[in-house]
C-alpha cells in the first residue's frame, strides 16, 4: 500500500494522472476492431480467474431462486413437445406437396449471462459460452421471452453479446402476418426508465395495429427467421409521408435474464450457378 | 497494532470486497441499483494513496470494467481515473477516517462515475436523464449502505473511526 505524504499533489501526480486520461480517451478512440480482440484477450487471461467465481456464483444463484421457474418452463415445453410429432409429419407432408426443400435446422447453445455493473443499461451481455462451445462472432442470441441479440465478440470461455439497447443494433423484420416489412433499431427517444425499439423503413401505404407481434425475417442471414422481437406499442412519427415508424415493446428484458441460448444456424448450401 | 499486520488486514479487506464484488453480488444483488464493491475498494485506496497512483488504480479498475462491459471501451476507465483521482486529491479537505465521510465518498463516486460513463459512451437524451436522475443515485445510496454496513463490521481492517 502507498502512503499518503502529507504535502499537496506533486507534479509527478499531475503527469500520472494525465497519462492515464490520455489512455482513457486513447481507449475512447480505438476502434471496435482493435478494442474488442484486446479486451477479448484480457478476458481470456488476466481476468479469468474473477470470471470464473462469477460463473459459480450464478450457478449457486441460478439453483437456488430459479428452480422453481426452470421447473415451470420444462413442464410447458414438455406439454407443448407431445403435438410436436404430429405438426413435424404434417410439415413434412405439405412440404412435399408443395416441392419446398427442407427447413434449414438451427442448433443451440445455453449460456449463462454473467452480469456486470453496466450504467449503459445492458448495451451489451457478457456469456459464459465461448469458443470452446461452438459459438462464433454473428450467432444471435435468444432468451425464452425473444431476440436479445448478437454475439460480437467470442473469447476461449466467454462472449460479449450487443443486445437490442446498442446504439448499432439492427435487425430485418416482420409482421407475424408476414406482410409488412421493416428494420428494427433501438429508439433514441426513450422516455424515463422504458426503453423501445423502433420499426422502421415501414411503407407509408402499411399500418400496423397496435400489439401486432413482430418477428426476425431472416433476411440478411444473420438471424433466422421467426424470432419474436417485440409487440407494437403505436405509431412514433411519420416520415415526410413516405415512412412510418412505430414504437415497439421489446419482448426480451437484457437486464433480468439469467439464461440464454446462443442459435447456431449451419451455413446454407451454396446458391447454384 | 503493528504497520505489517495492520497492512495485512488491509490487504484482506480488499480481498473481501472483491469476493463480495464477483461472488456474493451476483448471488443476491439483480439490476442496476446492486451496490459496486470494486468501487468501495477503489475509494478505500485512493484515500489512502497519492492521487498519482490513485489515478492509475482508477485507470486499471475503469479498464477491468471496460474489458467485462465493451458498450464504450474507455469510458470506464475515463470514470474510474477521474473518481480515483478527485477521491485522492479531496483527502486535503475531509478526514479518510471517519465513517459517514466513507459513505458519502461511495455515494458521490457512483453517481460521477455513472454520470461520466453515460456521457463518454454517447447515451441518448431519455435514458441519460434517468441514468443521472434515477439509476446512479439508487446505486449510489445502495453501494454507500453496503459500504457503510461492511466498514462498521471491519473497521479494525480498514482503520476507521467510528464516532462520527
Amino acid at each position: 500500500m502507498i502512503r499518503a505524504p502529507g504535502r499537496a499533489t506533486s507534479r509527478s501526480d499531475t503527469l500520472l494522472f494525465l497519462t492515464c486520461l490520455g489512455l482513457s480517451a486513447g481507449a475512447l478512440a480505438l476502434p471496435a476492431s482493435v478494442s474488442l480482440p484486446f479486451a477479448t484477450t484480457l478476458r481470456d487471461t488476466a481476468l479469468r480467474p474473477l470470471l470464473w467465481v462469477q460463473e459459480r456464483a450464478e450457478e449457486g444463484r441460478t439453483s437456488r431462486t430459479r428452480f422453481e421457474a426452470v421447473e415451470a418452463e420444462r413442464d410447458s415445453a414438455a406439454l407443448a413437445a407431445q403435438a410436436m410429432a404430429g405438426l413435424r409429419s404434417e410439415n413434412e407432408r405439405l412440404r412435399a406437396l408443395l416441392s419446398l426443400r427442407e427447413r434449414v435446422s438451427s442448433t443451440a447453445v445455453p449460456a449463462e449471462v454473467l452480469h456486470q455493473i453496466d450504467p449503459t443499461g445492458g448495451r451489451t451481455l457478457l456469456l459464459s459460452a465461448g469458443a470452446g462451445s461452438g459459438v462464433r462472432p454473428g450467432d444471435p442470441v435468444v432468451s425464452p421471452d425473444g431476440l436479445l441479440g448478437v454475439l460480437l465478440s467470442v473469447g476461449r470461455e466467454s462472449a460479449i453479446a450487443m443486445t437490442w439497447a446498442h446504439p448499432d443494433f439492427r435487425v430485418s423484420a416482420v409482421t407475424e402476418d408476414g406482410t409488412v416489412l421493416g428494420i428494427v433499431a433501438p429508439s433514441f427517444n426513450t422516455e424515463a426508465s422504458e426503453s423501445f425499439l423502433e420499426f422502421r423503413g415501414v411503407a407509408y401505404r402499411d399500418t400496423v395495429a397496435t400489439g401486432t407481434l413482430v418477428m426476425t425475417s431472416g433476411l440478411g442471414g444473420v438471424y433466422p427467421k421467426g424470432l419474436p422481437i417485440g409487440r407494437v406499442a403505436g405509431l412514433g412519427r411519420e416520415q415526410l409521408g413516405w415512412e412510418r415508424i412505430y414504437r415497439l415493446a421489446p419482448l426480451a428484458n437484457p437486464g433480468h435474464v439469467a439464461h440464454v441460448l446462443v442459435v447456431r444456424t449451419p451455413a446454407g448450401p451454396e446458391p447454384p450457378p | 497494532m503493528s504497520p505489517r499486520r495492520g497492512e495485512g488486514r488491509l490487504f484482506l479487506g480488499f480481498i473481501l470486497l472483491f469476493a463480495l464484488h464477483f461472488y456474493v453480488r451476483p448471488r443476491v444483488f439483480d439490476g442496476r441499483a446492486a451496490p459496486d464493491f470494486l468501487l468501495c475498494a477503489l475509494m478505500l485506496v485512493a484515500v489512502r494513496s497519492r492521487p498519482g497512483w490513485a489515478a492509475v488504480a482508477g485507470f486499471l479498475v475503469g479498464l477491468a470494467s471496460d474489458v467485462l462491459t465493451p458498450a464504450a471501451f474507455g469510458a470506464g476507465a475515463l470514470a474510474h481515473t477521474v473518481v480515483a483521482y478527485i477521491a485522492a486529491w479531496g483527502r486535503a479537505v475531509f478526514f479518510p477516517d471517519n465513517l459517514l465521510v466513507n459513505a458519502g465518498l461511495f455515494a458521490g463516486g457512483v453517481w460521477l462515475r455513472n454520470a461520466i460513463v453515460l456521457l463518454a459512451s454517447g447515451t441518448p437524451s431519455g435514458q441519460l436523464s434517468s441514468g443521472l436522475l434515477v439509476w446512479a443515485p439508487l446505486q449510489a445510496v445502495s453501494t454507500a449502505a453496503a459500504g457503510l454496513i461492511l466498514l462498521l463490521l471491519f473497521r479494525d481492517w480498514f482503520a476507521i473511526r467510528i464516532e462520527a
